[in-house]
């Protein structure tokens, strides 16, 4: 559970980042977090990730008070985070199986389990094939899978995701957040930033917008938002997007992040 | 185990991703130790070369010509009797003088053995145990009767003193001032490679690793230099300190001094110096960086 109580950051230079934030996010829930430039969006985030500490308010995380944690608990903390950036930040000079790897490398994993890890993760995002191929090689939507495969390879039960599809194609955008979906349903809890309304539009969760700092609307999805506006924004998404086809994801979104820790510890053989 | 591999293999790559960084903090740090050990020594020769004529600042006392053999004995046992003295050394002037025949030109050796008397003196070489109070040992013995004259080169043990206390000075303040260019450039270095790992830091960063683990590969990019930069700087003070006595034995020898300083004898200390300062600089310039670094910067690098 994510709780955000009176949560208020101002920067020294004087931005009032966020004003009085009050908010819960239960665990397994899925939330986009909508904005314009400037609204708050990225504050959220740090905020989340404890990159930032509010200038006053209480953040909780699962237990733990942000704003009292020890300085060299944060890694630790950081762990059970996957993050997602709008610009992948895949390192060029490393494969898609390293680019993964590393994540796991950096916090000490040994390289047996490594070995067992990644290409699980990586047939969960179906990118098994391009293991060897180098980030520049793959599109945009590719990448990004390979960011959330990162994301994932640290068995993290929060996906923080920051603008994942802003540098990718429509229905791409509409793939990523559909994997998204699916590690939400096998427990996961994800919180994505975007500021695509049509996007969002199409998937009927939480929806949570930010405006000069403040939470302006919380709860209600878009889609029944723009239903009442007399559009019909599905009609509008599905042609824009094309539905992916179906993958098996069973592995993972049918057990708790538990049982695909076992699936992968005995290598997905059975 | 497999972590410090892993992470020492890190430091490597660091080196070779910037190739062209690493060569050049090598070759600055590698003048800057190779400056210190010049620097070292000279020092090292001045000092072996002043103790070296401290060592021969003894004291001559010449007994009269005419002194009787009672009564040179009696001037020996005086000078025994003084206080701060190591030994008195009897010179008689029979000695002295085949010594001196011995050292001689052949031709002159020569004409010398015809004369019939011997044109020395009976003398004593005295030792003093406390340089500082060498002169008062002079006047003391000055004092004494029976004596022609004394001999001692005090004053140019005191010049050269001087001259190395000042040598000492300035080496140190060299050997210092280039340890502080050292520090910059191993840490500028290491700057320079953070920097061209941004991405890498912020992926860890936001992955949960550690400080320390961060910090691990950009410490062992800092000692490789400094090893590599320290082992290098030997063997070149090494090769321009024996070209350097090939150059000036003659001098040296000249003034008198055989007291030359093997490179050898002090190669080990160098060598362990100057690895040890490439560690050092190497941890401390990487970790000033390092910490200035992972402070100020953060991962979300977001515009809002």
């Amino acid at each position: 559970m994510i709780q955000f109580k009176n949560v208020s950051k101002k920067y020294d230079n004087g931005t009032h980042a966020l004003k009085d934030i009050n908010l819960t996010i239960e665990k397994g829930e899925f939330v986009f977090v909508v904005g314009s430039s400037g609204a708050g969006k990225s504050t959220f985030l740090k905020l989340m990730m404890r990159e930032e500490v509010p200038s006053s308010g209480t953040i909780v995380v699962d237990d733990i008070d942000l704003t009292k944690i020890k300085k060299r608990d944060i890694p630790k903390f950081r762990r059970r985070l996957g993050i997602v950036f709008q610009d992948f930040r895949l390192i060029p000079n490393m494969t898609v199986f390293d680019n993964v790897a590393f994540a796991m490398r950096v916090i000490g994993t040994k390289e047996k389990k490594i070995g067992r890890r990644v290409p699980y993760v990586l047939s969960l995002m179906g990118l098994n094939e391009k293991a060897r191929n180098f980030p520049q090689e793959l599109s945009g939507g590719e990448q990004q899978r390979v960011a959330l495969a990162r994301a994932l390879a640290n068995n993290a039960d929060i996906i923080i995701a920051d603008e994942p599809t802003g540098n990718v194609d429509p229905q791409m955008s509409y793939e990523i957040v559909d994997l998204l979906m699916r590690l939400n349903e096998a427990g996961t809890t994800v919180i994505m930033v975007t500021h695509e309304h049509s996007l969002v539009r199409c998937f009927d969760k939480r929806v949570i917008i930010l405006d000069k700092g403040n939470v302006v609307s919380d709860g209600g999805s878009l889609v029944r938002e723009a239903a009442t506006s007399h559009i019909n924004p599905v009609s509008e998404i599905e042609h824009r997007y094309d539905v992916p086809p179906e993958e098996d994801y069973s592995a993972y979104t049918q057990g708790t992040s538990a049982q695909a820790e076992e699936f992968a510890v005995t290598g997905g053989a059975e | 185990m497999g972590n410090l591999r892993y992470l020492t293999k890190e430091g490597f790559r660091n080196l070779k991703v910037n190739k062209l960084m690493s060569v050049a903090s090598v070759t600055v740090l590698f003048s800057c130790l190779m400056l210190i050990g010049i620097a070292f020594m000279i020092l090292v020769n001045i000092q072996s070369f002043i103790s070296g004529i401290e060592a021969e600042n003894v004291i001559m006392v010449y007994a009269d010509l005419d002194a009787s053999d009672y009564e040179y004995m009696a001037l020996g046992n005086e000078l025994n009797a003084l206080d701060n003295i190591t030994s008195v050394e009897a010179v008689e002037k029979e000695a002295a003088y085949e010594e001196i025949l011995a050292e001689m030109d052949e031709n002159l050796r020569i004409y010398l053995s015809g004369l019939d008397e011997n044109p020395l003196p009976d003398a004593y070489r005295v030792t003093v145990t406390d340089m500082s109070r060498f002169e008062n040992v002079v006047n003391e013995i000055k004092k004494l009767d029976g004596i022609e004259r004394v001999y001692e080169n005090s004053s140019l043990a005191k010049q050269l003193e001087g001259i190395r206390d000042s040598v000492t000075y300035i080496s140190l303040g060299i050997i210092i001032l280039l340890l502080i260019v050292s520090l910059f450039i191993i840490s500028n270095t290491i700057k320079v490679t953070m920097f061209s790992r941004r991405l890498e830091i912020s992926i860890m960063k936001s992955v949960g690793a550690t400080n320390s683990f961060i910090r691990w590969p950009f410490m062992v990019e800092g000692i490789i230099i400094g090893v590599i930069a320290g082992i290098l700087a030997t063997g070149a003070v090494w090769a321009v300190y024996e070209f350097a006595l090939t150059s000036f034995t003659s001098v040296l020898t000249g003034l008198g001094s055989g007291v030359q300083v093997s490179f050898l004898d002090y190669a080990l200390y160098l060598v362990a110096a100057f690895v040890g300062i490439g560690i050092f600089t190497g941890i401390f310039g990487s970790a000033t960086s390092i910490r200035k670094y992972l402070k100020e910067r953060k991962f979300v690098e977001l515009e809002d």
